[in-house]
């Protein structure tokens, strides 16, 4: 069966724990989390989770049935891309040798990332984008010296009227 | 007026209703065990926690009301997962109260602490820690609330001994703070019901199939009055077994993998099955995609994960049993169903000729001889093995919770402690445990609980020194390589059951009418060893990985 990226979008109970039931059911379904990103709405009481996972078609009525069940669980959707908003942020690592310093200048102009800390030999760029663009710089930067990288992962929220 | 947190807890149990607690102390729940000598709450102390969890699990499975059990800190509650899971598989509603280090040493390998949540997630249905003695009461509330709502499964509140301990002045509890679910996405329940109706209307060949669910929603009236209205011949999986009267002209037995000829046949032939309250499972399935290859299948259950959750299923409809069954009912036709009922029939008298004493030889024979010499309305409990299937096939429950058996998780050594809790929870109703040797000395020390309490319950062993299902297939599927499978009969069972001050009595299996009528006539607890030949088997069986269709009858098949 053919596999594609799933958005999961959730609104849980901000309480030790929920996070390990969460990730729980998808590792009992055997589904892997490829991003996750937890943070507090404007409720405090309350927090959005938003994970990826690529999976087959039955992933998200399996998950999100056994997602709906947990009793800190408030709402669970799937997100699609072409109905919603979604952006990722990078902070990209890299080391600058003399002779690729001004391609690596080259490429923070045309990707329009931001400068975030720069020393003599390294430097912390930021992006902001979509997962496609977030991969077309790091596959850019990558044989330029990319040494870490620190992905968020999705964050996204649907469109509305 | 300041309460200690453990007054609270116990306050809190009896106003949910709690009467009995099966448990077992240790050095953190020790505030619980002080405040248990003055109230009205009885406290059974077992021989093993595990013992506890199914004696709770029992004590919920028989009454109908939430069982509860209580265990120490570290090996006290990892002694109750077992006990846990055998009650999530099967849905009962128990509460497990554990105790907990202290929270400021949480997380420090203090002694006898272990993450009980953590271990426990994916066989509960909720769990809390309680940090603070403000949200004693609340908590149990709402652990009340959750272990009966919707599908019914075990909840555990793990109790740090700071918190029993520490005293909460009055007025300043605190409410459970929660926050209201987004709608589940259910559609259009009564137009699904329509839907449902006319299929069954229209079918030729309707099979009803009813899982434990029916009995857990108190739909059992409903379902009977749905069958004899629709003229729909019923099986049952195991675990729903007892919702009918096993009398009923139109019960067919209970399916799958070591179920009945009949069912198995007549499920395959079906154009239409309405399930209730069953997920589909392996056991009832054998090879999912070969199973009921011509009917259109409709199901009915509360638990939006079981639908579709074995099998596709063309007409789902989420919600409450009995409240569903009430509005389905009037839109149900009775047609004449002659063609159908008298295929099978047909079946019926064919399948009866070669399944003597239901496919379980002389264990069937002497079970319905003691149920013949035991009152009415006594309850059945079961181990797992091949005593659980012979049980199954040849006790005829009368009621709906008269037959207790771990169906899910399959666990030997349930018999003998869910017998206690069974006991103690309906107490005018006797009580016999069906076992095998091997499951038997599982939990055998909870004959000292027996005895202790003087818990007349009827324990009867099958003793074929075997695990005889193990030995089963392995004889019939590993081309009778038997392995790791005889237990010998070194133990002299009835010694020790004397030896821990029960009577008890060995007879033959063929001529066990002395060893019957002794035990059907003694007051007290009463162990009977009954021996079996290896040999005798449950036949028809599937093997592994095949469809129900594919019964073997023998060994030579």
């Amino acid at each position: 069966m053919a596999e594609e990226e799933h958005i999961i979008s959730m609104l849980v109970n901000n309480k030790p724990g929920v996070l390990s039931r969460v990730s729980g059911v998808f590792g009992r379904l055997g589904y892997n989390i490829k991003s996750l990103c937890v943070a507090e709405t404007t409720n405090p009481e309350i927090s959005r989770i938003t994970l990826t996972s690529i999976a087959n078609s039955h992933f998200t009525e399996k998950v999100a049935k056994q997602l709906n069940k947990l009793v800190d669980v408030i709402d669970v959707t799937e997100l699609k891309p072409a109905t919603s908003v979604e952006r990722e942020m990078t902070l990209i690592g890299i080391r600058i040798d003399k002779e690729k310093r001004a391609e690596i200048m080259r490429a923070i102009d045309m990707f329009g990332c931001n400068v975030r800390y720069m020393s003599d030999n390294y430097c912390i760029l930021e992006c902001v984008g979509e997962t496609e663009k977030t991969e077309t710089i790091i596959n850019y930067l990558k044989p330029l010296g990319i040494e870490e990288i620190a992905r968020t992962g999705i964050i996204a929220l649907p469109q509305k009227n | 007026m300041k309460k200690s947190g453990a007054e609270i807890l116990l306050e809190a149990l009896s106003d949910s209703g709690v009467d009995t607690i099966f448990g077992y102390p240790g050095a953190n729940t020790l505030p619980i065990h002080d405040g248990l000598r003055s109230g009205p709450i009885r406290h059974y102390l077992m021989r093993h926690e595990q013992a506890a969890a199914h004696a709770a699990d029992g004590y919920a499975r028989a009454t109908g009301k939430v069982g509860v059990c209580l265990a120490t800190s570290g090996p006290g509650a990892t002694n109750l997962v077992t006990g846990i899971a055998t009650a999530y598989m099967d849905s009962s509603p128990i509460i497990a109260l554990t105790g907990q280090v202290t929270t400021t040493l949480l997380g420090s390998d203090a002694f006898q602490e272990t993450d009980i949540i953590g271990i426990t997630l994916p066989i509960t249905k909720h769990s809390f820690l309680v940090r603070d003695v403000r949200d004693m009461k609340s908590t149990i509330q709402e652990a009340f609330k959750l272990t009966t709502c919707s599908r019914p499964g075990p909840v555990l509140v793990d109790l740090p001994r700071n918190v029993l301990a520490s005293s909460c002045p009055a007025g300043e509890e605190r409410t459970y703070q929660s926050t209201p679910k987004v709608s589940n996405g259910i559609g259009d329940k009564d137009d699904q019901l329509h839907k449902i109706a006319r299929a069954l209307n229209q079918a030729e060949r309707p099979v009803i199939i009813i899982g434990g669910g029916v009995k857990l929603s108190n739909a059992c009236r409903e379902i009977t009055d749905l069958i004899e209205k629709g003229r729909i011949p019923f099986v049952n999986t195991m675990m729903g077994v007892g919702s009918v009267h096993a009398a009923n002209g139109y019960n067919l037995g209970f399916i799958g993998t070591h179920g009945f000829e009949l069912s198995n046949r007549v499920v395959h032939q079906a154009d239409f099955i309405l399930a209730i309250g069953t997920r589909f499972s392996d056991r009832s399935t054998s090879n999912v995609d070969a199973f009921a290859p011509l009917a259109t299948i409709a199901q009915i259950d509360i638990d939006p994960t079981s639908v579709g959750k074995n099998i596709k299923t063309d007409l789902p409809l989420i919600g409450d049993i009995r409240k569903t069954l009430k509005k389905l009912i009037p839109l149900v036709e009775t047609p004449d169903r002659i063609e159908w009922l008298s295929r099978i029939k047909k079946e019926q008298e064919t399948t009866e000729k070669r399944n003597c004493y239901k496919g379980c030889g002389e264990p069937g024979r002497f079970i319905g001889m003691v149920q013949e010499a035991m009152p009415e309305e006594t309850t059945a409990v079961t181990d797992v093995g091949l005593n659980q299937i012979w049980a199954v096939r040849s006790w005829l429950p009368k009621t709906p919770r008269s037959l207790l058996t771990s169906g899910g998780m399959g666990t030997m050594g349930f018999s003998v402690p869910a017998a206690i809790g069974a006991k103690i929870g309906v107490p005018e109703r006797e009580v016999v445990a069906f076992s095998g040797d091997g499951g038997f000395f599982m939990n055998i020390q909870e004959l000292a609980t027996i005895s202790y309490y003087n818990i007349p319950v009827k324990i009867i062993v099958f003793n074929n020194s075997h695990l005889g299902m193990i030995r089963q297939i392995q004889d019939l599927f590993y081309d009778s390589r038997l392995s790791s499978c005889e237990l010998g009969n070194h133990a002299d069972i009835v010694a020790i059951a004397k030896g821990f001050g029960l009577q008890a009595e060995r007879v033959a299996v063929e001529k066990p009418e002395e060893g019957i009528d002794k035990m059907a006539a003694s007051k007290g607890p009463f162990l009977l060893e009954v021996m079996v030949d290896p040999e005798n088997y449950v036949y028809p069986i599937i093997p592994p990985g095949r469809s129900n269709m594919e019964m073997i009858f023998g060994r030579s098949d």
